[in-house]
């Protein structure tokens, strides 16, 4: 214990230099006008700024680029609060309750519920990095394919409780995800699947085309169609601040939120993206304004937002002690620390003392610069709100178009975009929702890979996914809750089917 | 297997889809006039990766335009070979070919929709690096023979994973296969990273992996090194045996190149492989390659040609007798 | 009896059911290899035929779930609907043979958008789906060759047109802060690379 609060202090004599603190704040200030932007997000960001780290010491490089990673998780949720619009996976659960607080003119606590929650989750995820990072790495590591799959069955039976209406057509709507994950190269053998021959296709349907399609866009041609109802947004924006009572419901999601994120960021791939709909699950079933789940329950963002962040901090994990990287960007950091001829490893903590736990000292002090830049501004974002909707959603259409071009540098993006909102408008009108579908897309393609490796490894033996500890907990959880979920929706179409 | 049938014409929508480069080749004497796209048909932290990464840099400062390197990792690396096989030939859109995409994959996949000798202008070799097999240290076989009694007597046989389907790493694990008498179980993975991440946590218990993204780890003592592929044990790894010394007849090297697509103005194709070369020349480069197990190349763009047009008549011919399908 | 109908869930069940067989369709393309070595059809003939009875299920129970109406489509809504879809297919077959700028990328496909969603916004009931679709639309087809000033000033007048409330003086006031943002975002500070001004 000594031990590791000298470690602490000398991690933060590094990241409190002057330098070290300019680029720790120049990367959380990208991050959060990169998490803001809709389209462009931290990975894109991070490999077109990677050469300028070249000249700075390692130290400062990955200070920053783990600034800007961080800064775009905070940045996400504000778009998703305050337009529906969610720019990464873990956003799109954060629109479900804040955009519908921001409509009933909450969109300050919201927001500050938000920043607070992932202030919090962040400070306690850094702590558990420092203090037992290399035993976590050894829980990762347990999972094989078999337990990957499960556990993204389970991500997805989870995203079925997102559904505010029938679980059926949620789960139908997974499965539509699931499927346009299909589209595009199959990584095994290399054949083009339901491409058409176009080759933009090749690499996929863009994550950012459906999701501005389905949420953002679509959302813009309902509210213009209900004049009325969007007229909320501006009458009454109410008090910035957090009351008493919602800091109280608040609190036990955000502890919640903090651990379930925490313990998910470590397992890489995949991981950290399903933390945000466990933790939501958790606070419709668990907490105590889950009566309120639909209409703006402040327990839907604070949950959801501790874990995201908790998550973002807890992948560096795997990265920092076994030069493991756990998604996309850590991917990059690697690189970035490979240039500066360092390899990420058990060995980095002793190599490079300085690196290692400047590194940590930095991401609790770029938490607390997130909050510091997060706050005030939120007095200026719900005053966006206070725009006539009029000006405002030209304002929005035009930064989703040029987002979703730049991501790709290609107006395939834009059509697609044009596809899914008109997508998104006709299950809006047929009571079909689209967080489900978001996250099918993402975690298919994952499940697909895991479950075609797990039967290579078991020579097509299904029963691979119960002999596994992990993996039959998982499955176990997974039918467990789909039991609990269509139970009801079963007997009240019984009950209804009796009564005509 | 590609025989058009009539849903798919039905489907191909021809005109529209038909597409083309727009941009016009740029005047030479400009370039570079942009930044340049290095385009990497591997995942980020790889051995491509990081071979792309310690090149560009140097490159992009002899130039006076940032090298950008750009991953887009897929169906063994012609993905992102494909993109810029298509792009236009202003020497602002540069490839990281590799055995992968130039040698293996042509013979290996039927929808291949490029040339590797047509359809690209092929500037430097960057680097000759042998493969490596590695165990985990408890659960793995503790040498080659170890591996060979293990494989024959176990009634499953052994999984070996690679950093997907089509590598070199593939191909290793196919002919091992063949030596042995008996198929390995070959586990295709995306990239060489979370094979590793597999093989570290005891998920698959062998791989076959190129020395530079394994050396690394073998280092660290997380993984064991059994064997090396190269003609002699290499100076970085001086107490693990060739394939051959442990009795495997099987001498493979994976490359990696550099290359534009097809028709690069001949300035731009020499001032690039001049750049190159220099920077491979270095002395810290050179250290730097050592250290993970790679060899700098030194080929200019006319026998670099002619390397990938004998590695693609060397490759084909194994590839359809090892049978290796990408499944 | 009828009174029950959930036509919202009845109609998404059938719509489940189509998209899943037209991708059972499709697959058949792709071997599917065995359960121990799958092949690239494996994956999707199980997601598929798991929506075949999703589909199914929830087509069945909005038999009885209901009553749960569709909203009511005025007869302009359904013709210029069917007229819009069929302008866009006919201008996109046109539009690929109007030359270089229309047949070589996806531009003659943003014409049959384009044109297509204006004649869907014909009627009340689609015009603002109508014209927000529209908008972007013009924007992709200007973008690249007339170049991003002209895109935005595209895109901003279509989507303008959807909400009746503004006004001239508005809209032009609109504009100008617009251009002046995005130039200062995405130019100035992103750097994002795209022509500023129209290319000849």
């Amino acid at each position: 214990m000594e031990l590791l609060i000298d470690n602490l202090a000398h991690g933060f004599s590094v990241a409190l230099s002057l330098k070290n603190l300019s680029f720790a704040l120049l990367g959380a200030l990208i991050g959060t006008a990169i998490g803001v932007l809709p389209g462009i997000g931290p990975v894109a960001t991070i490999s077109l700024l990677l050469p300028i780290t070249f000249g700075q010491e390692a130290t400062t490089a990955i200070i920053m680029l783990a600034g800007i990673y961080y800064g775009a998780q905070y940045g996400g949720s504000t778009t998703a609060i305050l337009l529906n619009l969610p720019g990464e996976v873990s956003s799109v659960v954060t629109t479900l309750e804040g955009y519908k607080m921001a409509r009933n003119g909450r969109a300050g606590a919201a927001l500050a519920t938000a920043a607070l929650g992932s202030f919090f989750a962040g400070s306690v995820a850094t702590i558990l990095v420092a203090a037992s990072g290399p035993l976590l790495t050894q829980i990762a590591l347990s999972f094989g394919p078999a337990d990957y799959f499960s556990l993204m069955l389970l991500g997805l039976v989870i995203a079925c409780v997102l559904a505010q209406g029938s679980i059926l057509k949620a789960i139908g709507m997974v499965v539509v995800g699931v499927a346009l994950g299909l589209v595009g190269t199959d990584v095994q053998t290399g054949q083009q699947r339901f491409t058409f021959g176009i080759p933009e296709l090749s690499d996929g349907l863009g994550f950012a085309a459906i999701a501005m399609g389905m949420f953002g866009i679509a959302e813009i041609i309902l509210n213009l169609e209900r004049p009325e109802a969007r007229e909320v947004l501006k009458t009454e924006v109410g008090k910035l601040w957090l009351t008493k009572d919602e800091f109280k419901r608040a609190t036990p999601s955000v502890l919640r939120g903090t651990l379930l994120g925490s313990a998910l960021g470590i397992l890489p791939g995949g991981g950290a993206s399903l933390a945000a709909f466990g933790a939501y699950m958790m606070e419709r079933k668990m907490s105590r304004g889950r009566h309120m789940f639909g209409q703006g329950a402040i327990e839907g963002v604070a949950g959801p937002e501790a874990a995201n962040n908790a998550a973002a901090q807890t992948s560096f994990i795997p990265l920092l002690t076994l030069g493991i990287p756990s998604n996309a960007v850590m991917a990059l950091m690697v690189g970035a620390l490979i240039i500066q001829g360092i390899q990420p490893g058990p060995r980095m903590v002793e190599a490079q003392p300085d690196l290692f736990w400047g590194l940590i000292a930095s991401m609790w002090i770029g938490n607390v610069m997130l909050l510091v830049i997060n706050l005030p501004m939120i007095g200026m974002w719900v005053k966006l709100l206070q725009v006539p909707y009029k000006y405002l959603y030209p304002a929005i259409l035009v930064f989703c178009s040029i987002g979703v071009y730049s991501i790709n540098n290609n107006v395939f993006d834009v059509y697609t975009t044009i596809l899914f909102a008109v997508f998104g408008y006709m299950c809006s009108k047929l009571k079909m929702e689209p967080a489900p579908l978001l996250i099918g897309f993402v975690l298919g393609p994952m499940m697909e890979e895991h479950l075609r490796r797990a039967m290579l490894l078991s020579r097509g033996d299904w029963i691979v996914f119960l002999e596994r500890p992990i993996s039959a907990t998982m499955l176990g959880i997974a039918a467990f809750a789909l039991a609990l979920m269509l139970l009801p929706n079963m007997r009240k179409s019984k009950d209804a089917a009796m009564a005509g | 297997m590609s025989k058009p049938t009539p849903r798919r014409a039905a489907l191909s929508l021809a005109p529209v889809l038909a597409l083309a480069g727009l941009a016009t080749p740029a005047l030479a004497q400009s370039w570079p006039s942009q930044p340049i796209r290095l385009v990497v048909p591997f995942a980020p932290g790889g051995t491509t990766d990081l071979i792309a990464r310690l090149v560009a840099t140097p490159l992009g400062e002899s130039l006076g335009q940032p090298v950008v390197v750009e991953n887009r990792p897929g169906a063994g690396a012609t993905l992102g070979s494909l993109l810029v096989a298509h792009s236009p030939p202003d020497g602002h859109v540069l490839v990281l070919s590799s055995i992968a995409s130039h040698a293996i994959a042509p013979a290996l996949y039927s929808g291949v929709r490029y040339d590797a000798l047509t359809d690209f202008t092929h500037v430097a070799l960057l680097s000759l690096n042998p493969s490596v097999i590695v165990a985990h240290p408890r659960l793995g076989p503790t040498d080659m023979a170890d591996l060979a009694r293990r494989h024959r007597e176990g009634a499953r046989g052994l999984d070996m994973a690679s950093s997907g389907a089509g590598s070199s790493n593939h191909l290793l694990i196919v002919r091992l296969g063949q030596l042995l008498g008996k198929e390995l179980n070959h586990i295709p993975f995306r990239g060489a990273g979370p094979a590793m991440t597999a093989v570290i946590g005891g998920q698959v218990p062998l791989m076959s992996d190129s020395l530079p993204s394994a050396a690394a780890h073998i280092r660290q003592g997380s993984v064991r090194a059994l064997a090396t592929s190269g003609e002699m044990r290499h100076p970085a790894f001086p107490e693990v045996p060739t394939l051959r010394e442990a009795g495997f007849d099987l001498v493979t090297s994976s490359w990696f190149g550099l290359s534009g697509p097809a028709r690069l103005p001949a300035p731009v194709t020499e001032r690039l492989s001049r750049e190159v070369l220099a920077i491979l020349a270095r002395p810290e480069l050179q250290a730097r390659f050592a250290e993970f197990g790679g060899t700098p190349g030194t080929l200019d763009p006319v026998s670099f040609t002619q390397f990938v047009e004998s590695e693609l008549a060397r490759w084909g011919p194994v590839v359809r007798e090892s049978g290796a399908k990408p499944d | 009896m009828q009174l029950r109908i959930n036509m919202k869930d009845v109609v998404s069940g059938l719509f489940l059911v189509l998209l899943a067989l037209i991708g059972l369709w499709l697959n058949q393309d792709h071997s599917l290899g065995s359960a121990r070595r799958m092949g690239p059809g494996y994956m999707p003939m199980l997601v598929f035929w798991i929506q075949v009875g999703l589909g199914t299920a929830v087509t069945l129970i909005g038999l009885f779930s209901g009553p749960d109406p569709l909203e009511k489509w005025t007869g302009l809504d359904a013709a210029s609907l069917a007229l819009g879809v069929a302008a866009g297919f006919i201008t996109w077959a046109i539009a690929t043979n109007l030359g270089p700028f229309f047949s070589q990328t996806y531009n003659g496909v943003g014409l049959g958008v384009l044109v297509g969603m204006l004649v869907v916004s014909w009627s009340a009931g689609w015009r603002k789906i109508g014209l927000i679709c529209a908008s972007m639309a013009v924007f992709a087809l200007l973008l690249e060759k007339f170049g991003f000033f002209a895109a935005l000033t595209g895109i901003i007048l279509v989507a303008s047109m959807a909400e009746r409330t503004h006004t001239v003086r508005g809209v032009a006031g609109m504009l100008v802060f617009l251009l002046a943002l995005c130039w200062w975002v995405f130019i100035y500070e992103l750097d994002i690379r795209v022509n500023l001004w129209p290319q000849f």
